[in-house]
């Protein structure tokens, strides 16, 4: 095809080559082109088949309202290829056809519609039931237009971009670079979003002049030159705006071009205030085979000559409802159509000067007529006009078919932002009659059309947008509205819903292949309400985001029903513009929290799992059950890492009193330099926490708390004593601090090398805190504790010394045979003591007394209005509560899962941890069972899953299995 | 012909000033309860009251999974109940509901998960529910695009693996129901707001709505998320119910790429294909109670982000529409489901969260029989109000959480 390679309106390089592979065949198109244009450049016409009956689909609209032109690309699904600029070397393929879209033998399904009324998949294909399944994968193939391989890869750069602007301006036409130019003039940060590549919206290609005389293509060009002057303005081309939400948030898209570093960029966008310059899209004509190829929308037809050197076709026939139409029918007259008719909708109202040059140019005019029909098979060859009553008929050849009703504002955005949306009688569109906070209509989604007035509407909109980002623009805005109240105002639009067609074969949405006839079937089944219909019929869930029936579905609904005055639209939903999954993943960060230790934990052989926020050593070696680090704690020494522990202090005149209402046990009972174990739980009384307080000196206090609490130990303390008005301060130190454990018979002696104080169980017992300088520089608090059951100590270093007091250990402990232990040895070792972990021992409605920790709970201290206190009262005598005890299997060679059921002939409890001891020989565990079942002795049947009616055998024990009394700990 | 159109669930009807039972929600569990009122307890005197149209709540928002792979003992014979019922449900009421039983896969991405997995089949299994813990290369066999390497955020260490669920159209369900429901005599009433609950000497006596006053001595509230603000605002109870939003999207239509639907905790995320091929995913609430049905930024970007990691060839599809609806969390995300204690005649179907549609057609026949019969079928029983005065919570949750501020 020869293009129209001069003209000053081109947004292609004619020079500049690039091939693509088509369906096998190299084709070539010129930079600038998308990839629809290049295939059209190249003779294609049908570009895909539609959903449903298989019908040919050809270039439609440029801007991506329907999947007629969806293909793949490069083993990418559904891309919308009229509007997806070429880049060299693209594999471009047809979807959902068998054979080829030219050629489809499906095709003879679009004469069996008669078998698919709105909604017939719901009543049939379910008697008898067998035939469902049966049918329901032959649906599955048929539907789904484009194919992913479970395997594909997504080649390609994805960025993401936080911005934060004063005012934000979607759309670069000619009010939305006015917008910008305007609110800049305050000096404020000004982001601008084009979803084309190039601004100039609906100015950019038209020849069509201002009240001046300067073509419509020359003034956007003038407009954009300023906007890129404007140091200000923060222009992204390319850029689709996909959502708003609260607060004028703003979520876009940008293509990278081939100079960008990204392929595609996730662009958030903050600002106070928004300029919604969108402009408008084309309603949709609906009459019989309104989607046959050949048949295009006004701007399609119009851009493709004018923007990529494309005449559409070599003998047209207009059917319009707007002086745009008008507007194109002369420019392409001008530039080599042969123009057989013009059917305008309206009987009156156009634009004079536009009448005049179609005469001039002997173009026949039909007031009051419309296209009925599009025949011909694969393509437009002849179009049947009628009056709009459907009175009298004429047929007129022609290979293009030009057809577009009216205008559709785009005005997502606004819905997006909670705009509530009413019928506007004088332009037909639906509008938003509350506007959201701060956020501003310009342009031609307003009703303008006059090019003056779409300027002064966007310079006005701008202004304020600015003042209500907090600039001072004086009587700038007073000044500016007076201006656009001088110009012409908001259109009177073309109101007609359907050509006059009983409507079997027009399409209300192209992607669904849904009819007139289909909702007019739906109504008559109850469902009247435009959102029902869309459920029910799917008009609008396709991958056009409801761009084509999005407003003639309500207004036909409202037609057709007559008991409705008002027109209701659907919800638009974002994303405004389907977006990739990896452009919105971005960088797609892992968020995990490493300890001061993590580098050598790696160097020593740990296996990572990530276990809340934090990632943790799990295992030293591929032997998960951790023999070896197990026995070298019970028998030698082990060091772990146990820096994810909750870290605090707490201090003030108060304080006591805090931690009196969220802990369980007495605190005032504390000496200074001593420790207490303890727990908090919640109102229901459920253990939520558990770990130490330290008492550091009078009214000083420093706690630990579980990894997984750490996060809202600050916040839950605060809650709880929000009303007292207590005098505390509280500090999160646990990423201020690593804490090291170093456990067994000879952790004390390792330790002993290192620091300079008397570790005997008199000077340093059991609960036993101490403070000393390690090398006249390293602080560090040391607390002798026994989770695992040992001799044990936990030293506390500020993180930035953490490695180095590690490192003096691991060298001190290397005549020993000091090593590492991971998490789930000290999960084996404590649970042979029976030591709880939250959520391990315990569930969400397990409470102190369940977990058989009663025993610190104090009574007396009413006065503290403990949290949870009330609960474990009135819970105490409760029969039936799962309750925590000590479990050895019958079998020690076989121990349960952790997981497996107690049952009788109901579920009475479960298996919270069991292992085969190494240290004791037996089949040790924890199981939670109702209280019923609690008494040592008892005998419990275990469920297992998978075992096939057979049961094992356990028998509830005392607690803890091993080292009864604590000697060990506590020598 | 077959597919003659005419009125679905019946032509418009007068609302009557008496009825033997109104119905407040026109959603899945009113719809369903009118239904087995009329079809198995002779009650078909029954109004259905919505403010909106008839599935604009939850019932028309959820993603349109079903299960029965619980955490207890009470709530997996309900649902199991559920799932039985999909087949029986097409049948009787003539009605394609698209049952795909397709299977389950929860995927567990750390020991403990695997443990409590364990737990959670072999609950399953004990009630004679099928269920079982697969590995990650079996999980990757049923679902080829899984990515099972270890270089991700949450590696996969296996599945729990549920065949006997799968996905039912939920548009159909609200549909067929209000089909079968107008069939047996019950009235649908679109468009009208029930404003007031009227009770004397401690009975049910009446409702108003914005087209009138009904006499009636049964009421059941179950209008989804917003119950539990109407049962306070006209009953003056308040439940221990937190309101948050829940957001789901669709992909672009693709040809069968998920032959399962598959659901992550980690990750907070579920993926299952539509029978018209597009994939819908969503997971995780937002974390604080709000009555919009808003969407928010870091909802959809964390969706993307988790499939990025889990189901990477999704990278290269694009989402199409992303929405929310309404989530009425109970502390131990167990439903309450109670009636005729405190005021008779007076019933409520609420805390469903996200699993009323799930569980709809077995919780209608069981509300039906006990606003029948003033009993509580043992079957409800456990899901009673008082549980929470008694600190007994139910136990489907094992984690902590916490909804609402006060907690």
């Amino acid at each position: 095809m020869n293009r129209l390679n001069q003209l000053p309106t081109l947004r292609i390089t004619p020079s500049e080559k690039l091939s693509l592979n088509y369906r096998g065949k190299t084709v070539q198109g010129v930079a600038g082109d998308t990839v629809a244009t290049a295939l059209y450049a190249n003779g294609v016409r049908v570009f895909a088949r539609s959903l449903k009956y298989h019908r040919p689909r050809g270039l439609y609209s440029l801007d991506g309202e329907c999947s007629n032109t969806c293909m793949d690309v490069n083993g990418v699904p559904n891309v919308r290829t009229e509007n997806t600029l070429l880049k060299d070397g693209m594999v471009v393929k047809e979807q959902n056809v068998k054979g080829s879209a030219d050629r489809d033998w499906l095709a003879f399904i679009d004469k069996l519609d008669w078998m698919m009324p709105a909604g017939f998949y719901y009543k049939t294909m379910h008697k008898p039931a067998a035939v469902w399944p049966v049918a329901m994968k032959q649906i599955r193939k048929a539907a789904g237009i484009g194919v992913i391989s479970a395997d594909y890869q997504m080649r390609g750069q994805y960025d993401e971009m936080f911005v934060k602007a004063e005012v934000t301006v979607i759309g670069g036409g000619a009010a939305g670079m006015s917008a910008a130019l305007a609110a800049a003039e305050s000096g404020q940060r000004v982001v601008l979003l084009e979803s084309r590549p190039h601004l100039g919206g609906c100015f950019d290609y038209r020849v069509s002049t201002t009240a001046e005389g300067t073509p419509l293509y020359q003034r956007a060009r003038e407009l954009a030159k300023q906007v890129e002057q404007t140091g200000n303005i923060r222009t992204f081309k390319h850029t689709s705006m996909v959502g708003a939400y609260n607060n004028n948030l703003i979520t876009a898209f940008q293509v990278g071009g081939a100079t960008d570093a990204f392929t595609e960029r996730y662009i958030e966008i903050r600002s106070d205030s928004v300029v919604v310059a969108t402009g408008c899209i084309e309603r949709p004509l609906i009459f019989d085979h309104n989607e046959r190829p050949g048949v295009m929308q006004v701007g399609c037809a119009h851009r493709m000559a004018r923007t990529y050197g494309l005449l559409p076709g070599s003998e047209a026939v207009f059917s319009v409802g707007h002086d745009l139409g008008l507007e194109a029918a002369v420019d392409l007259f001008d530039l080599g159509l042969k123009i057989n008719c013009v059917a305008d909708i309206r009987e009156d109202g156009q634009n004079p000067e536009l009448m005049l040059a179609l005469a001039e140019r002997k173009i026949p005019v039909l007031k009051g007529w419309v296209a009925a029909k599009a025949h011909g098979g694969k393509k437009v060859e002849k179009v049947t006009l009628s009056t709009v009553e459907g009175t009298v008929n004429r047929q007129f050849p022609c290979d293009l078919l030009v057809a577009s009703a009216g205008l559709t504002p785009v005005t997502g955005p606004f819905i997006l932002a909670q705009a509530k949306m009413g019928y506007d009688s004088l332009t037909g569109y639906f509008l938003p009659t509350t506007v959201p906070e701060k956020m501003f209509p310009a342009g031609r989604l307003t009703g303008v059309n006059d090019p003056a007035a779409i300027e002064a509407s966007g310079r006005l909109a701008g202004l304020k947008a600015a003042t209500a980002a907090g600039a001072d623009m004086g009587n700038l805005v007073a000044a500016a509205e007076k201006a656009a109240a001088s110009l012409p105002g908001p259109q009177r639009g073309c109101k007609l819903v359907t050509a006059p067609v009983k409507g079997r074969k027009s399409f209300i949405c192209f992607d669904e292949d849904t009819t007139i006839k289909n909702i007019k079937q739906a109504i008559e089944m109850g469902f009247d309400v435009p959102e029902l219909i869309k459920r029910f019929t799917s008009a609008g869930t396709g991958p056009g985001q409801g761009g084509i029936p999005g407003h003639n579905l309500p207004l036909f609904v409202a037609k057709y029903t007559a008991s409705i005055n008002t027109p209701v639209p659907t919800t638009v939903r974002p994303p405004l513009v389907p977006t990739f999954l990896a452009t919105y993943a971005g960088y797609n960060h892992h968020m995990f929290k490493h300890t001061p230790l993590h580098d050598s934990q790696i160097k020593d052989g740990g296996i990572f799992r990530n276990i809340g926020v934090w990632q943790r050593a799990r295992y030293f070696s591929d032997d998960f059950d951790c023999k070896e680090e197990i026995l070298n704690v019970r028998n030698n020494v082990g060091i772990l890492d146990g820096s994810t522990l909750g870290k605090f202090r707490i201090h003030g005149p108060d304080a006591l009193k805090a931690l009196q209402r969220v802990y369980v046990s007495d605190m005032s009972k504390l000496k200074p330099g001593r420790i207490k174990y303890s727990a908090m739980c919640n109102d229901d009384g459920c253990v939520i926490d558990d770990g130490v307080v330290v008492k550091l000196r009078e009214n000083d206090y420093y706690l630990t708390t579980s990894s997984a609490r750490a996060g809202q130990t600050v916040e839950w303390i605060r809650y709880h004593t929000r009303f007292d008005g207590w005098d505390f301060s509280l500090v999160n130190l646990t990423d201020a601090m690593g804490v090291i454990n170093i456990s067994g018979p000879n952790s004390g002696k390792v330790l002993a090398k290192v620091i300079d104080i008397d570790l005997s169980s008199e000077a340093f017992p059991f609960s036993g805190y101490q403070e000393f300088t390690l090398k006249d520089a390293i602080f560090v608090r040391a607390m002798r504790l026994g989770f695992v059951g040992e001799l044990s100590y936990e030293l506390h270093v500020p993180a930035s010394y953490t490695q180095a007091v590690w490192d003096m250990l691991k060298e001190a402990g290397a005549e020993f045979g000091i090593r590492n232990f991971g998490v789930e040895a000290q999960n084996v070792l404590r649970m042979e003591k029976c030591h709880v972990i939250l959520g391990s021992e315990s569930e969400q409605r397990t409470n102190l007394l369940d977990l058989g920790l009663g025993f610190l709970w104090d009574r007396k201290k009413a006065d503290a209005k403990t949290v949870g206190a009330v609960a474990l009262r009135q819970a105490e005598k409760d029969v039936g509560r799962l309750k925590l005890v000590g479990i050895r299997m019958e079998d020690d060679n076989r121990p349960a899962r952790d997981g497996a059921l107690i049952v009788d002939n109901k579920v009475r409890g479960y298996v919270a941890t069991m292992r085969k001891s190494f240290s004791t020989g037996q089949a040790v565990g924890m199981a939670l069972v109702e209280s019923q079942l609690a008494d040592t002795g008892t005998r419990l049947e275990i469920f297992e899953d998978e075992c096939n009616g057979v049961r094992l055998y356990a028998r509830v024990v005392a607690m803890p299995f091993y080292d009864p009394k604590g000697e060990r700990m506590k020598s | 012909m077959f597919w003659k159109s005419k009125p679905l669930w019946g032509s418009k009807t007068r609302l009557k000033s008496n009825y033997d039972a109104v119905i407040i929600g026109g959603g899945l569990h009113g719809l369903a309860t009118a239904y087995y009122l009329a079809k198995e307890h002779g009650i078909t005197d029954v109004a259905i009251i919505e403010k909106r149209f008839i599935g604009f709540g939850g019932a028309g928002r959820n993603t349109a999974i079903v299960r029965a792979n619980q955490r207890t003992q009470y709530n997996v014979p309900l649902y199991k109940e559920a799932l039985d019922l999909w087949p029986v449900l097409t049948k009787e009421l003539d009605y394609n509901l698209m049952f795909n039983n397709c299977g389950n896969l929860n995927l567990m991405h750390s020991e403990a998960a695997m443990k409590s997995a364990r737990m959670t089949i072999a609950t399953a299994q004990f009630h004679g529910v099928e269920s079982h813990l697969i590995d990650a290369k079996q999980a990757k066999e049923l679902v080829p695009a899984l990515n099972i390497s270890e270089d991700i955020t949450f590696p996969i260490h296996g599945a729990m693996f549920h065949p006997p669920g799968g996905i039912v159209r939920h548009d159909a369900v609200v549909w067929g129901l209000a089909k079968g429901a107008a069939k047996h005599g019950v009235h649908i009433h679109q468009h009208t707001e029930a404003t007031a609950i009227h009770t004397e000497g401690g009975k049910i006596t009446g409702v108003t709505t914005s087209r009138g006053r009904i006499h009636t001595p049964r009421v059941l509230i179950s209008a989804g998320g917003y119950s539990a603000g109407l049962i306070y605002q006209m009953l003056g109870i308040k439940l221990p119910i937190a309101v948050l939003t829940i957001q789901a999207m669709v992909t672009q239509p693709l040809k069968p790429l998920l032959d399962h639907v598959v659901s992550s905790g980690a990750y907070h995320c579920y993926a299952n294909q539509t029978l018209k091929g597009e994939i819908a995913t969503g997971a995780h609430m937002d974390q604080w109670p709000n009555y919009t049905t808003q969407n928010t930024a870091h909802y959809i970007k964390h969706q993307a982000e988790a499939l990025s990691d889990w189901l990477p060839c999704l990278r290269g599809v694009k989402f199409m529409r992303i929405w929310g609806g309404l989530a009425d969390m109970t502390p131990d995300m167990a439903p309450i489901m109670d009636g005729n204690d405190h005021i008779e005649g007076f019933y409520m179907d609420c805390g469903w969260g996200y699993f009323g549609f799930k569980s709809c057609s077995a919780v209608g026949k069981y509300m039906a029989q006990f606003m029948a019969s003033g009993n509580c079928p043992d079957m409800l029983k456990p899901f009673n109000l008082r549980r929470y005065e008694n600190h007994q919570l139910m136990g489907e949750t094992a984690e902590l959480v916490s909804y609402t501020p006060n907690n």
